[in-house]
């Protein structure tokens, strides 16, 4: 039907049939239908619909209801609960939503389980396939390993430390350990380097010194005065301030042998012992080998330049003699770098000494401002839902087709029992 | 009829499930011409212990209800026993029941749960049980036919253009009440209802594409 033909739309007809349309619009539409052929052609439509529906008769309720409702009824006037029937409202019963949730449950759960199986099968194929790479994983775990704080005196290497110690270092024994300059048997003849306790047992002497401090920074500062005092010297020392931990400080000290147990007894001072061992290793033997492959190799040099100087041969001898008195200087530097090593042992005993602070915690520790601290949360946060995505995102890379094969196959069934349960439903 | 009247309203027009639209007025006048009271002041009076009070609501209304269950559901004796356990349901709820709304909205609100329950339980029974979806019986008289007739032509409507149609012309509610009882809005429940008639129009007036031509020629007859 046009509306812009008819005044009324075609539904306010139907309104006025039903009762439903206000007392001035119903005036309104009653005109219209009077002289409208079209639409008064629509209300007997209607109107006739609703005339053969009244047609439909129902037959009489069966009294059979009356009497159990009636009876049920009065149970319930009475103050009692009404009997127990069958109801429709039964919680045996689920609904449409119940079924669906339940069903999607119990298939989530499938799809899991098989996942997670699937995982776990294939798991001993990806330890075998990674344990190919035993490299990486090292450097991973290298990578993981928690880096020493070293606020103090951070020091990469030992040769690093032995440089910045160098202030530690007594001036005595920064000559005694400096290389000597002269050359050995420069000049023929030259003077064996005899050690003054080689007739005595050489004992190369080794401590360790565990001290617990009540003021870490006293201890440090009569540490470096005991080094002093007792012409010792630090080959290393870190000294680590972490959070919320006790302030600490490794070193391993050289203490003149004659020095050191009035050395130890001046560290003991300085807190409380926590552990103290001492070790000693003779090297008197090994000492006098060194010596004696020494002087015999001096001698050798010494018979060959005395060949050198005192005959006279072909270039080609000449040469030869010249190859083999570098050779045996070679031998002889090496042999006297490891003697000056082994004295260096004898004349100074090592003490490792790990001075630690007494801990107290603290209330206000310094652990950033609180800006920083809810900054620091919330980029942490935000890494962890990046990462969360990536995981989901990894996932359904991973699994996604797998997990698509079985909701096809589990699906479709249910896809097509739900569809004839609407089907039917729809019937009834 | 096969089925002899049992009671004595029984006996009464084609239209006695119809309700009078009077009748929901706070205080309205009988057959008698006596005043009664109104559905709502009779269940506040069964819910404080009157038992004559659901004796009268259940004379009002057992005829309709059974009416709204039988033009839904196929099988009459499962309408039969949808009526109950709506008037069941009725009277485990008195206790509770407030006068916030017409008793007969909340009368067929029930009756609407419950339909919607059976027709849950049989859908399933037939879908995952395999059970058959109880059935009509055979057509054996005109009356019956006419039902049958009708029940088909209803029944090719549209799932809620039928609820609306059959709400409006057989339990007389109102579109407000439609609206609320469906969950619907008022337009859509106009427009619907205009839509259901003017099909239904067309299915009973062209009922030869759909059923036999014996069938026509009588439904002509009759309309």
């Amino acid at each position: 039907m046009n509306t812009a033909a008819h005044p009324v739309a075609p539904e306010e007809i139907m309104a006025l049939f039903d009762g439903e349309v206000a007392p001035a619009e119903a005036q309104a539409v009653s005109a219209h239908l009077d002289h409208c052929a079209e639409c008064a052609g629509l209300a007997d439509k209607l109107r006739a619909t609703s005339e053969s529906l009244a047609q439909w008769a129902v037959p009489p309720v069966p009294s059979s209801v009356e009497e159990t409702v009636m009876k049920q009824a009065a149970h319930v006037a009475a103050g009692r609960s009404p009997a127990k029937q069958r109801s429709y409202f039964s919680p045996s019963l689920w609904g449409w939503k119940q079924w669906a949730l339940g069903g999607g449950g119990v298939m989530a759960a499938a799809v899991v389980l098989l996942v997670v199986s699937s995982a776990i099968l294939s798991r001993p194929v990806r330890q075998a396939a990674r344990s190919v790479e035993p490299a990486e994983e090292a450097r991973r775990e290298a990578y993981y390993q928690p880096q020493p704080t070293d606020s103090a005196a951070p020091m990469p290497t030992q040769s690093a430390g032995l440089a910045q110690m160098g202030a530690l270092k007594s001036p005595a024994l920064a000559q005694a350990a400096k290389p000597s300059d002269e050359p050995w048997g420069g000049g023929g003849g030259a003077p064996l380097p005899t050690h003054p306790a080689a007739a005595a047992p050489m004992i190369a002497r080794t401590v360790s010194l565990a001290i617990v401090v009540k003021d870490f920074a006293a201890a440090r500062a009569s540490l470096d005065s005991i080094l002093l005092r007792h012409r010792g010297y630090a080959a290393q020392l870190t000294a680590a301030t972490q959070e919320n931990a006790p302030r600490s400080l490794q070193a391993s000290l050289r203490i003149p042998a004659p020095e050191l147990a009035a050395a130890l007894a001046e560290l003991k001072t300085l807190g409380r012992v926590q552990n103290e061992s001492q070790s000693g290793e003779e090297v008197t033997q090994q000492h006098a080998d060194l010596a004696a492959r020494l002087q015999n190799s001096r001698e050798t040099e010494e018979r060959l330049r005395a060949i050198l100087e005192q005959r006279t041969g072909k270039i080609e001898d000449v040469l030869q003699v010249e190859e083999e008195i570098a050779r045996v200087r070679g031998e002889i530097e090496q042999m006297e770098a490891e003697q000056q090593a082994l004295e260096h042992r004898v004349d100074f005993a090592s003490v490792d000494l790990q001075l630690t602070e007494e801990y107290k915690a603290e209330l206000n520790s310094p652990s950033g401002s609180v800006w920083n601290r809810v900054r620091n949360a919330f980029v942490a946060g935000l890494s962890s839902a990046a990462e969360t995505i990536l995981g989901i995102v990894l996932f359904l890379e991973e699994d996604g087709p797998v997990l698509l094969i079985w909701l096809a196959i589990l699906g479709l069934p249910v896809f097509l029992l739900v569809r004839r349960y609407r089907r039917v439903r729809a019937k009834l | 009829m096969s089925d002899a009247p049992r009671d004595s309203d029984a006996s009464s027009s084609q239209t006695t499930d119809r309700v009078p639209s009077d009748r929901f007025s706070p205080m309205w006048r009988g057959e008698t011409g006596e005043f009664q009271q109104s559905d709502e002041q009779l269940m506040t009076a069964f819910s404080r212990g009157q038992a004559d009070a659901f004796s009268a609501l259940f004379l009002r209304y057992k005829q309709p209800l059974f009416g709204f269950f039988h033009r839904r559901v196929a099988d009459p004796a499962q309408a039969e026993e949808l009526t109950q356990e709506t008037f069941l349901a009725v009277l485990r709820a008195a206790a509770r029941y407030q006068q916030s709304a017409l008793f007969r909205t909340y009368l067929y609100a029930v009756g609407f749960k419950i339909l919607r329950a059976y027709r849950r339980k049989a859908a399933f029974r037939a879908t995952f049980l395999g059970e058959q979806p109880p059935g009509r019986e055979p057509a054996i008289d005109n009356a019956i036919e006419t039902q049958a007739l009708m029940r088909e032509a209803v029944g090719k409507l549209e799932g809620l253009d039928r609820e609306v149609l059959l709400l409006r012309e057989f339990e007389q509610l109102s579109y407000a009440e439609i609206a609320g009882l469906l969950g619907l809005p008022l337009n859509t429940v106009r427009s619907r209802l205009f839509r259901a008639r003017l099909a239904l129009h067309d299915l009973l007036a062209a009922p030869a594409s759909h059923s036999s031509t014996h069938e026509f020629a009588q439904s002509k007859e009759r309309l």
